[in-house]
């Protein structure tokens, strides 16, 4: 019986093709739209995931990780006072203009680490050494800032630009993750840091802390809360802060939601139909089937086998051209495309969904079929 | 049946392309390990504070009595001196003349003493002589009366002398003590930590820097800068670690001195000119033995402090406090409460 369904299906090759396009289409857009919408939301947490660190202390007030509040100094070492701290190290973040030689302006988002542990430094280094970050105007430039500032050829080792009228030099390019406004980070040490940036009464940024081992980042920054009165947060519950504010205060996730409503609307509203043509085309074949003794669960089995064997073909299909082309129009980090788990998932639900959908349709037809309908020709 | 292989084949490949994709990107990357330990808090429940290593004692910062010319300087950095040693010499031409011209009149005045003595003696001889004539009328009673005032005034001459040489004496060792002042001593034995004035230089008395820095460095102190907020959280006596910056593996022991008592704004040496107040600290000074390792003045450590308890302020505990305060206070102290009782 099986076999017969399946035949059928292929057998109608124009039907068959119209189904797979408009299914696999669909996947194609809702996977593809979702990865670029997942792709902005990990731009926008890179000032978090570049950083690298368990817990993070601000102000208690703070919406997300581009907002800066400053702090005291001696807050570092209020938060080495609550108990489960194995260490805690400041960090400066910032938005500062660089100047090259050539006399170009660009903005950069200048981050300060501690210098003798140098906690919060990139994990790739491409060329040069980060410990010598701790040399005289050293400063270590991502690759987005190297390609920015003009090229391999103008940004090397050893080359030298201004941060606020303030000679540094390059002793590092590393790897980083892009973020959201695209700024390049420049890495340094938090007193080259300060040193560098306009006078402010309050400078320190925030305090990267860690958790002793047997007490979880949650349960820090719960206690670090609570007894010291500051802000906070693991790196998760940082990032998902930083996307609600993006979400929240942008039309990003309007506009992508819309457009993923479209993609699973246009496709089931395509498959729907087109399988609802398959079913009545072939209503004679089916009559027969009903004639010969089959009973409408069987014929429903039937249906239910082609949609979701034309359902998962167009799965297939649909989510390779997306990694198709989030491969080859988002190399590099061009493009934010990030595919997730939890988006693939999610697209096979909804494609399920949409097959059920589509079959029932079929199958409230074939339910009311009487066999007689072969002989009436 | 060629397009179902095909499609088949073409779903398959796409799954897998997926799959392979998003298992290679979604590696999450581990934090790269710290370059250093960072300092670790030694003790169950901590105060963590920022600290400056100084001399004990605080360091004696040396001024000359007098401005003046300096001639000598005795001392190079790092020297060790002890109490009383000389550090430098101003110019002390004229003092010395002084010296020499008060010294070559104590002759002159030694001599006048000796001078009046035999005059004293020579009129009382006189004197003597007279007043053993008995015969009346051999020696008028004017002469023996004349003699006599004669030798009592010679008398005075002799203690006037003695008090000029007196003087002459008292005021060559003037002379003698300011001259010695020239010479500017060690208060304490203790380091040459710095030396600011080379022979040649004029010495002000109010200059900005001092021209010597002196320091006792073979004990030093920690000085720990805990964040008011922390205040109450210190016991006097508790014991403490500190690590060097950047050197966190070896831990200095520390001992407990005092505590300041005053409460001063922190200064944040950002090396800037300016510098920035942005909170206030407490104090707590605490002594440690020299370590193997080579330790400076004016170095930074990041220090441990024990806690004794949790005396933070329980949320159980605290609020109501406060509110049973404000309660008991309200009806007498507000001035709404005032107003109503002046109507009444």
């Amino acid at each position: 019986m099986n076999y017969v369904a399946l035949k059928m299906l292929f057998g109608d090759r124009a039907k068959y093709l119209m189904l797979l396009a408009g299914l696999t289409f669909s996947t194609m857009l809702i996977v593809q739209q979702g990865s670029i919408f997942w792709g902005l939301m990990t731009w926008s947490q890179s000032g978090i995931t570049n950083v690298n660190a368990p817990v993070w202390v601000t102000d208690s007030n703070i919406n997300q990780v581009e907002e800066i509040k400053p702090l005291a100094d001696t807050t570092v070492n209020v938060v080495r006072s609550v108990s489960g701290v194995e260490w805690a190290v400041p960090l400066y973040k910032g938005v500062q203009r660089a100047r090259l030689r050539d006399g170009n302006y660009e903005q950069i988002a200048l981050v300060g680490i501690e210098a003798s542990t140098l906690i919060g430094r990139p994990g790739r280094v491409l060329e040069g050494k980060i410990e010598d970050l701790r040399s005289p105007e050293a400063v270590a430039i991502d690759q987005l800032g190297v390609e920015r500032l003009g090229g391999p050829e103008n940004i090397h080792l050893g080359t030298t630009f201004e941060i606020n009228d303030h000679r540094v030099r390059v002793v590092a390019i590393v790897k980083t993750q892009k973020s959201f406004q695209n700024f390049p980070f420049v890495y340094t040490t938090y007193e080259r840091a300060l040193s560098v940036t306009p006078q402010e009464r309050r400078k320190l940024s925030y305090v990267l802390a860690s958790p002793v081992s047997g007490v979880s980042p949650e349960e820090l920054a719960r206690r670090i809360h609570e007894e010291t009165g500051l802000g906070a947060f693991t790196e998760e519950q940082f990032g998902w802060k930083t996307v609600q504010w993006i979400l929240k205060n942008t039309g990003i996730g309007v506009n992508f939601g819309t457009t993923v409503l479209l993609g699973f609307i246009v496709g089931m509203a395509i498959s729907g139909q087109t399988f609802y043509l398959f079913t009545v085309e072939n209503l004679p074949q089916f009559g027969a089937l009903k004639a010969i003794g089959a009973s409408t669960g069987m014929l429903a089995r039937m249906i239910l086998l082609q949609s979701f064997t034309v359902g998962t073909i167009g799965y297939g299909v649909g989510v390779g051209l997306a990694t198709l082309f989030g491969l080859t129009a988002g190399s590099g980090g061009r493009l934010p495309f990030k595919e997730t788990w939890p988006l693939l998932v999610g697209v096979a639900v909804a494609l399920l969904l949409i097959c059920t959908v589509s079959s029932a349709i079929s199958i409230r037809k074939l339910a009311k079929l009487e066999p007689a309908i072969v002989f009436r020709g | 049946m060629v397009l179902r292989r095909l499609s088949f084949w073409l779903a398959l490949a796409g799954i897998i392309l997926t799959i392979a994709t998003l298992w290679g990107a979604n590696k999450k990357v581990a934090p790269p390990p710290p370059m250093e330990t960072p300092p670790q808090n030694p003790y169950q429940v901590t105060v963590a504070a920022a600290g400056i290593i100084e001399a004990v004692n605080e360091n004696v910062r040396i001024a000359p009595p007098v401005s003046g010319l300096v001639t000598k300087v005795y001392v190079t950095v790092a020297d060790h001196v002890e109490q009383g040693d000389p550090l430098f010499q101003l110019d002390d031409r004229e003092l010395r003349a002084q010296l020499r011209t008060k010294t070559d009149s104590l002759p002159s005045a030694a001599a006048r003493i000796a001078e009046q003595e035999i005059r004293l003696r020579d009129v009382q001889d006189q004197l003597k002589r007279l007043q053993s004539v008995t015969d009346r009328r051999a020696v008028s009673e004017d002469d023996v009366q004349r003699k006599w005032h004669e030798a009592e005034g010679a008398k005075r001459a002799l203690i006037r002398a003695r008090a000029d040489l007196h003087l002459a004496r008292s005021e060559r060792d003037e002379v003698q003590a300011l001259l010695n002042r020239l010479t500017v001593r060690a208060p304490r034995s203790a380091t040459i930590l710095q030396v600011n004035v080379r022979a040649g230089e004029y010495a002000m008395v109010n200059a900005i820097e001092p021209l010597i820095l002196l320091g006792d460095t073979e004990t030093l102190q920690v000085r720990a800068d805990i964040d008011e907020v922390n205040a109450p959280l210190v016991v006097p006596g508790s014991p403490a670690v500190a690590y060097l910056k950047g050197f966190t593996n070896k831990a200095i022991a520390l001992q407990f001195d005092r505590i300041e008592p005053y409460i001063v704004p922190k200064r944040s040496l950002t090396g800037d000119n300016r510098e920035r107040v942005d909170t206030r600290v407490l104090q707590v000074i605490y002594r440690f033995e020299r370590p193997t390792f080579p330790i400076y003045v004016g170095q930074q450590v990041d220090v441990y402090i024990e806690r004794a308890d949790h005396p933070l302020p329980n949320p159980e505990n605290g609020p109501p406090d406060l509110a049973i305060q404000q309660s008991t206070h309200s009806p007498t102290n507000s001035p709404e409460g005032e107003k109503r009782e002046s109507h009444e």
